[in-house]
């Protein structure tokens, strides 16, 4: 019984990095291709542009979640950015 | 699971990390990953393999007028039972034989789309006669949207293996420090070694090429994949229209005025375009309201030269032939996306650049393929008992065997299906789909009945006597053998024919060296395509 | 005919390149090369790259030229990989006998 409990205690931290690494990386990359419409140019442009750029940052999230040190830090730097990102994705929509 | 991963001691460091994540990254979706390489690879080919598999379409040994062409074609819907009032056509070229053309059919019931689509002689207007297939447009088609599901479905798979792919290239090249200086490395001493050289080889000289593919792919479809931005911008169909002019040469038609009025010469229309890109740098031609007096013709221009897809296109008047307007720029960050959208598909390439893309994607292939075999090969060693291997580890080398050797067979089998199904076989495009989903079901069944090494062997020994066949199926079932090709200059298929030959030789010699390893805790499976460096390691293992 | 000529500088680029790293060096030549050979060997190497660049783009502009370059180089690259394996392995099977 304690090694499974042992075992699902110490699974915990890295499914907490996968749903933060799948989950949390396109919630962000979907985030910043809406804020992107806060830029000063044109509506289409604006729209492709944050299409374009969603991948790397949805790759950039997701290497992140690996990188650091712990699944606290990651789910942490994913809201910090996301907060970040709400008021411009807010205002276009 | 690997549990050691979580929590981090201090010191683990990045490349651990970004080693374990390109393992998992590459190892869940690999197989799928495999499959859209190979498919797409053959894909750079696929107007030549869409010849080869009509051939009772004559070889073109010109490239016929596209104006001539487009008035014969116009003329054929004109005089079409019930008409229509919407039609595009792609001109022919170098490498396609016919007019590939989808048309509105007056019949709509619920659940049909409305349209029709058929080939077309460009001597005659007429629709060929051919047998019913998909020919290369099948690997095309299974590349971005697989089979047997929803078409959206297919897509969303597709992109969730792009992203996976995306992730184990970046934490590939976190991982893998040395990259430079290794850049001429290659150990053949240790069995694991040599299949870690020849992952990175493959990885790391094709690296541009598999960075922008992958990342050109997602781009190819990212409207799927990111529409919030989008629905955040455009609320009304005006709006939208604005972002699809960035995107598309399809104009949406406005409102038919009812009055009826001939079509005005096609033939002229085209030819204006003709003055202002070059004789043969036409793509389509789309008219819509033929037939009354608001009808457009569009002329888009072609693919040869221009490393972008974003639309030119011009307009015309239908009935007066009148041009109404030239498209030929569209914004910064829709250019952008036309040249991400032109370097995946490669459609402007010369037949030198076509063959480099597709070695080039071959290699890519290969990294995959390696990179699968790789697991296998490492944990061979550590297993505490070879002979009964946990659960995770014999399904990874099974599905390894049907995803790789068993989907040239699958392949193959297709091509041969296209020369043997009769064709008054109701369905038969879809039943050449069907033998090969069938045929690889059976090599996955093969692959979990006998033993591993046995099945890698038997497999692409399989796959070595199907592709030395097919050139003599051909020569048996049509009038288009080898020699014959060879002596009228119709290199689409003589090229096929011989590639079969080419690639029968490459899946023998795999298999041959396959065979040659020695069972035991230092086997080695031989699987990869296209990787002569694994070869040499495979030889100098022992 | 160019891609031949662009493909020919590619080989010739890399194989001044890979012969410009110690490893190689000791592998095929015996020794370390002087210093001074080893960078004309870079400098070399990095020319006949440029000068496929160039070739290419002058023939068919930045975009296609770009393209047609990647993938020369890659698959020179690669040749070049695969020669010094063979060369190795051959080096290999005459010392054991």
């Amino acid at each position: 019984m304690s090694i499974l409990v042992h075992r699902v205690r110490s699974a915990g931290p890295l499914i907490s990095r996968i749903v933060a690494a799948l989950f949390g990386g396109y919630a962000v990359a979907a985030l910043s291709s809406v804020a992107v419409l806060a830029l000063p140019m044109s509506k289409p442009q604006a729209v492709l542009t944050g299409m374009l750029a969603s991948f790397i940052i949805y790759a950039g999230a997701v290497i992140w979640v690996f990188a650091v040190r712990s699944a606290t830090k990651a789910w942490v730097g994913l809201m910090i950015v996301a907060v970040l990102l709400l008021p411009a994705a807010w205002s276009v929509s | 699971m690997k549990t050691d991963q979580n929590p981090k001691p201090a010191g683990r460091g990045i490349r651990q990390s970004m080693s374990s994540l390109h393992t998992w990254a590459g190892l869940l979706l690999g197989w799928v990953l495999y499959s859209m390489f190979l498919t797409g690879t053959v894909s750079y080919f696929k107007d030549e393999l869409s010849q080869w598999a009509r051939p009772e379409l004559p070889h073109l040994v010109q490239v016929p007028d596209p104006a001539a062409v487009a008035q014969r074609i116009a003329n054929e819907f004109s005089r079409m039972d019930g008409g229509t009032s919407q039609w595009s056509m792609r001109v022919p070229d170098a490498r396609n034989n016919s007019v590939y053309a989808f048309w509105r059919t007056s019949a709509r019931t619920p659940g049909q789309r409305g349209f029709a689509e058929a080939h077309f002689d460009p001597a005659t207007g007429e629709k060929v006669a051919s047998r019913e297939t998909l020919g290369g447009e099948f690997f095309y088609r299974y590349h971005f949207q697989f089979h047997y599901m929803p078409v959206v479905w297919g897509r969303w798979l597709a992109g969730i293996a792009a992203m996976f792919m995306l992730v184990a290239i970046i934490s590939g090249v976190i991982t893998h420090k040395k990259i430079f200086v290794d850049f001429f490395t290659f150990r053949w001493r240790k069995g694991q070694r040599s299949w870690l050289d020849a992952h990175n080889a493959l990885s790391v000289f094709g690296l541009p090429f598999h960075a922008m593919i992958t990342y050109s792919g997602l781009v190819t479809l990212m409207a799927l994949y990111m529409p919030w931005g989008e629905r955040a911008a455009f609320k009304t169909p005006a709006e939208r229209a604005q972002l699809t002019a960035e995107l598309s040469a399809f104009v949406p038609p406005g409102k038919p005025s009812g009055q009826k009025a001939p079509l005005a010469p096609v033939e002229d229309m085209v030819r204006q375009a003709q003055e202002r890109w070059g004789q043969n740098n036409i793509g389509r031609v789309n008219v819509v309201h033929a037939g009354d007096a608001a009808a457009r013709v569009t002329v888009v221009r072609g693919e040869p030269g221009r490393v972008s897809m974003s639309p030119q296109y011009m307009m015309f008047e239908g009935t007066t032939g009148k041009l109404l307007n030239v498209s030929e720029s569209v914004g910064p960050a829709a250019e952008t996306r036309g040249v991400f959208y032109a370097l995946h598909l490669g459609r402007f390439s010369d037949t030198v650049t076509r063959w480099l893309y597709f070695l080039v994607s071959a290699m890519g292939t290969a990294m995959v393929g390696t990179g699968l075999v790789m697991w296998t090969v490492k944990r061979r060693e550590k297993l505490p008992d070879p002979q009964r291997p946990y659960f995770g580890f014999r399904l990874v080398e099974r599905m390894n065997i049907a995803s790789i050797a068993g989907l040239s067979v699958a392949m193959t089998s297709f091509l041969w299906a296209n020369r043997l199904l009769p064709s008054s076989l109701a369905g038969r495009a879809n039943w050449e789909i069907n033998v090969f989903f069938i045929v690889w079901a059976l090599m996955l069944l093969h692959a979990l009945l006998r033993p591993a090494k046995a099945a890698w062997v038997e497999q692409l020994g399989m796959a070595s006597a199907l592709l030395f066949l097919l050139p003599v199926l051909n020569a048996l079932t049509t009038q288009r053998p080898l020699w014959h090709s060879l002596a009228t200059g119709d290199w689409v298929f003589a090229g096929i024919d011989i590639m079969c030959w080419v690639l029968a030789a490459l899946h023998a010699v795999l298999a041959l060296r396959a065979a040659r390893q020695k069972t035991g805790s230092r086997s080695t499976r031989k699987t990869s395509r296209r990787a002569p460096i694994a070869v040499a390691a495979g030889g100098g293992a022992e | 005919m160019i891609h031949a000529a662009v493909f020919s500088l590619c080989l010739a680029g890399f194989v001044a390149l890979a012969f410009a790293t110690r490893r190689q060096q000791r592998e095929f030549l015996g020794g370390p090369l002087r210093s001074s050979v080893t960078y004309a060997l870079r400098v070399i190497g990095t020319c006949a790259l440029l000068a496929a660049l160039g070739v290419l783009v002058t023939w068919q502009g930045w975009g296609l030229g770009l393209v047609m370059f990647s993938g020369h180089t890659t698959l020179t690259a690669g040749i070049v990989f695969c020669g010094l394996i063979v060369r190795s392995r051959k080096n290999v099977r005459a010392a054991s006998r």
